[in-house]
């Protein structure tokens, strides 16, 4: 997995960045899709340990 | 429009509480479908779906940053500016169980992290503009080198990605349930007063009655 994008330079060869790696956007999307499924995972317990004391 | 105190002891409880004026409403939902407009035009493109998505980006990302600068300037002139920041108080409270004023420390944060992302984007897409013919100017790319283009559009590729990321977090909580009033808000303007006595405290937030 790549965090840039690269390109040799047009003025002699060099390897320069030109940007994030579009590759990761998948990373960026799994970490919303794991906060989201963690945190209803956590209210759901956290919920049932409520009523379960009452 | 009634602005009765809803804190006074001889305010009835039933009312409704004014949460987002309409043009903090109108601010809210113009900036949502721009940075839907942007993300779209953005990624579809790299996923495969080739259209012309230039010139609505880079349109869109004036119309965003307006509505940015917009909103910047009504938080310091017109609201309470300090009501949206972090402070050592709320650090307190995440630990506590007190209730909070307008806005919870878990939302002040997440405006934080928002707002950093969208102005780097922002700054990064202004500068980008250079690159392109508008009706106002000849692009010009010549103002940075290739290392400081790559770093410029390293910065608003990563800012971009990381908004995917808050805005799906942002959708999940306007659709918990336990969150409704206050996706409710953001449509209507207002909560209940039993919404707002249960879930603030009236000393850190001393909201009007909403007739």
């Amino acid at each position: 997995m790549q965090f840039f994008r690269h390109a040799n330079s047009i003025y002699g060869g060099s390897d320069v960045i030109i940007g994030a790696s579009y590759d990761l956007l998948v990373w960026f999307v799994a970490a919303g899709a794991a906060f989201i499924l963690m945190h209803a995972v956590f209210m759901a317990v956290t919920k049932t340990g409520e009523r379960a004391s009452h | 429009m009634s602005t009765s105190d809803i804190t006074r002891p001889d305010s009835a409880p039933t009312g409704r509480v004014l949460r987002h004026k309409l043009i903090d409403r109108i601010y809210h939902w113009l900036m949502a479908i721009s940075v839907v407009i942007l993300m779209v035009t953005a990624f579809l493109p790299i996923l495969g779906w080739k259209f012309e998505w230039l010139d609505l980006h880079w349109i869109t990302g004036v119309v965003l940053t307006l509505a940015v600068l917009f909103h910047i300037i009504r938080a310091i002139g017109w609201q309470d500016f300090w009501a949206m920041f972090l402070s050592g108080r709320d650090l307190r409270d995440i630990m506590g169980s007190s209730k909070p004023g307008k806005y919870t420390p878990a939302q002040k944060l997440y405006h934080l992290g928002v707002s950093l992302l969208i102005l780097a984007a922002i700054a990064t897409g202004l500068l980008m503009l250079l690159k392109i013919d508008t009706p106002w100017w000849r692009r010009d790319p010549y103002w940075f080198s290739d290392t400081q283009w790559g770093v410029i559009y390293a910065i608003h590729g990563f800012a971009a990605m990381a908004l995917v990321t808050m805005v799906m977090i942002h959708i999940y909580f306007a659709l918990r349930p336990d969150e409704w009033r206050l996706t409710r808000s953001m449509f209507r303007g207002w909560i209940t007063s039993k919404e707002y006595l249960d879930h603030h405290d009236s000393k850190r937030w001393k909201a009007k009655e909403d007739a």
